[in-house]
């Protein structure tokens, strides 16, 4: 047994304060280093009173008094963490419990050990309270955590994870079919991020689109850091998965509508350039002939002016009925879209041409086997056919009769129209950047007018649509749209 | 001071515009001789037959050059004319002349050397004489 100079040595070492307390007279005695924790003060004759008076925090109050009364009457073990005032002024976190003596019932005296456990209550309340933040942030956000055991596969999910895959707070991962879990299309870089960290230890960061148990689509960005044990050996995949479906969708959305109104924006900027050209074109002839009329001293030159006067008036007049026509064409959108049969389509066009096409002699072959059919605005179908048919009748190779093929076929799932011909064909390294701009014009033809393809290309694009051209000169153009 | 400028250029594909330039020649005795291209290529292909000793005809003191023109433009007949002026061994001056305003089409004229100045169409008749003069002096 140890005597009471050995013990209180042994205890101050591990910074423990103790009471000794006399079970018969109920007297107490503090030892050195607890007189010396609460700086020595002059408790007066009543030790207890003081020490719940003055260094006893007094929420603890009655539940010491308690748990004292216990020990000391009932021989009933002590443990509490109380908060105790210290020389310094300020509380400190104690665990105060009994040293429990074998022979307890015969023995005269309890020892109250107080132990230092501030730092600790400090840290448990900073892990708690760390933990909250998690929680609450991981709720907050969506995001989930994950654990992948690279030698056994197996799969750990905590709660956020399984409620963003809609999975039952029960569901156990299978690591058979983890890939489930990923959209079809990104199988493959999901199954190249995983070998990449599993193998070489690379994190991956990484918006995904992943299927809840569900299968329903959603978009997610996954991080994944390897994890070693002490060898140095990569031993699991560890990660978050945050559901950013709602952003991205918003994302995806909003590049969407900002390339509609890029795309818009350009045609209109096309557009008011066009009628500021085309309009200042012909009045700045109009201030030229006035500057001449001004400067004009005969009655004979005064006149011949004038004619030049009307010929402005009329092209003037055309111009404008030009710009009309591109605006009537856009407003057109608001029309309803239904299936359309090319052949359908082809044959009003050919109707409604049926007089050039005599003229010219010309030859249309159609095949619409593989696609006969398509949901278009029908007045944009005849349109575009109409536009793409005159061109090659009038863009024919002199001397050769003119021969039109029309095709209509599906690839990879997309839809296209050819228009080719065998006409004069056109430098595209040359024109190729302008062939749709309006009023260029790249033959001396003069039916060249210039907005037709213009026409054509606003269509298309307004559909949703892409229209390219190729070509070679003295052989012939081939217009591809993908509807 | 007549016919001081003997060979005029103008390459324009607005048949009014060339009309009323060529009578305020006339009128105003501007040039002895004037010739008219209605696009680049037109143009390009008749220096170059000069160039090549194909053709008799002679070069011009002075070129009007439209922007906006079908077949070839102003800016790729630009862009091909640099490449032979060199070789002339006669000054030519050019004047981009043009209904557009956008000052992207001003900044890209001018930076092109031999472009003396950029006209905004429509044409001043006081501005006009006095380029004729300048050139002669």
């Amino acid at each position: 047994m140890l005597n009471d100079l050995q013990l209180n040595s042994i205890l101050e070492d591990f910074d423990v304060a103790y009471w000794k307390i006399n079970l018969l007279t109920k007297e107490i005695s503090w030892s050195q280093h607890f007189n010396y924790l609460i700086g020595n003060p002059d408790p007066g004759p009543n030790k207890f009173d003081f020490f719940l008076e003055n260094i006893l925090h007094r929420d603890y109050r009655y539940d010491f008094r308690e748990h004292f009364e216990d020990l000391t009457t009932r021989f009933k073990p002590f443990t509490a963490e109380v908060r105790l005032k210290l020389e310094n002024g300020k509380y400190r976190w104690f665990e105060c419990r009994n040293l429990k003596s074998k022979d307890k019932g015969f023995s005269d005296a309890a020892v109250l050990l107080f132990v230092n456990i501030h730092q600790a209550k400090r840290d448990q309340y900073t892990i708690e309270e760390n933990f909250f933040y998690y929680r609450e942030t991981a709720e907050m956000t969506s995001t989930g955590g994950w654990y992948l055991d690279v030698n056994t596969n197996a799969v750990y999910w905590d709660n956020v994870t399984k409620k963003i895959l809609d999975c039952p707070m029960d569901y156990e991962p299978n690591p058979e079919d983890k890939m489930r879990f990923y959209a079809g299309e990104h199988h493959g870089k999901v199954e190249n991020m995983f070998k990449k960290c599993s193998k070489f230890g690379i994190p991956f960061k990484v918006e995904i689109k992943m299927r809840t148990l569900h299968n329903k689509e959603f978009w997610v960005r996954a991080t994944g850091k390897p994890v070693y044990n002490n060898e140095q050996e990569i031993i699991g995949i560890r990660g978050v998965y945050q559901d950013i479906d709602e952003q991205k969708t918003n994302e995806l959305n909003l590049q969407n509508s900002l390339d509609i109104i890029a795309s818009q924006n350009s045609r209109l900027f096309n557009f008011a350039h066009i009628v500021s050209h085309q309009l200042r074109s012909h009045s700045s002839n109009l201030s030229l002939i006035a500057q001449l009329l001004r400067e004009a001293k005969t009655s004979e030159d005064k006149l011949d002016l004038l004619i030049n006067v009307n010929d402005i008036s009329e092209n003037l007049e055309k111009a404008i009925k030009d710009l009309n026509e591109v605006v009537t064409r856009q407003n057109n959108l608001k029309k309803e879209k239904q299936l359309v049969k090319f052949k359908d389509a082809l044959d009003v066009v050919i109707a409604s041409t049926s007089s050039l096409i005599k003229r010219e002699n010309a030859e249309i072959i159609a095949e619409f086997d593989a696609l006969n059919e398509i949901n278009y605005i029908s007045e944009y179908l005849e349109s575009i056919l109409l536009n793409l048919i005159t061109n090659a009748i009038k863009y024919k190779f002199k001397g050769r009769k003119p021969v039109i093929y029309i095709q209509t076929y599906k690839e990879h799932g997309e839809n296209f129209l050819e228009v080719s011909d065998n006409g004069m064909g056109i430098d595209l390294d040359e024109h190729g950047d302008k062939m749709f701009g309006m009023y260029k014009t790249f033959h001396r033809h003069p039916e060249a007018n210039g907005i037709g393809l213009f026409i054509t290309k606003n269509q298309v694009e307004a559909m949703g649509g892409s229209i390219s051209v190729t070509s070679t000169v003295n052989i012939g153009t081939t217009f591809k749209i993908k509807f | 001071m007549d016919h001081p400028i003997e060979l005029a250029c103008i390459i324009d594909d607005d048949k009014i515009y060339v009309n009323l330039v060529k009578k305020i020649i006339e009128i105003k005795k501007l040039s002895q001789n004037l010739i008219i291209f209605k696009n680049g290529k037109e143009a390009l292909d008749y220096f170059k037959a000069i160039l090549e000793n194909v053709s008799e005809e002679r070069l011009p003191d002075i070129i009007f050059l439209d922007l906006n023109m079908p077949v070839m433009d102003g800016w790729e007949f630009l862009s091909e004319f640099v490449k032979i002026k060199n070789s002339f061994n006669k000054k030519i001056t050019l004047y981009v002349v043009s209904s557009s305003i956008d000052p992207r089409d001003l900044e890209r004229a001018k930076s092109f050397n031999m472009v003396t100045d950029y006209l905004i169409k429509p044409i001043e008749l006081k501005r006009f004489e006095k380029i004729f003069e300048r050139d002669v002096a």
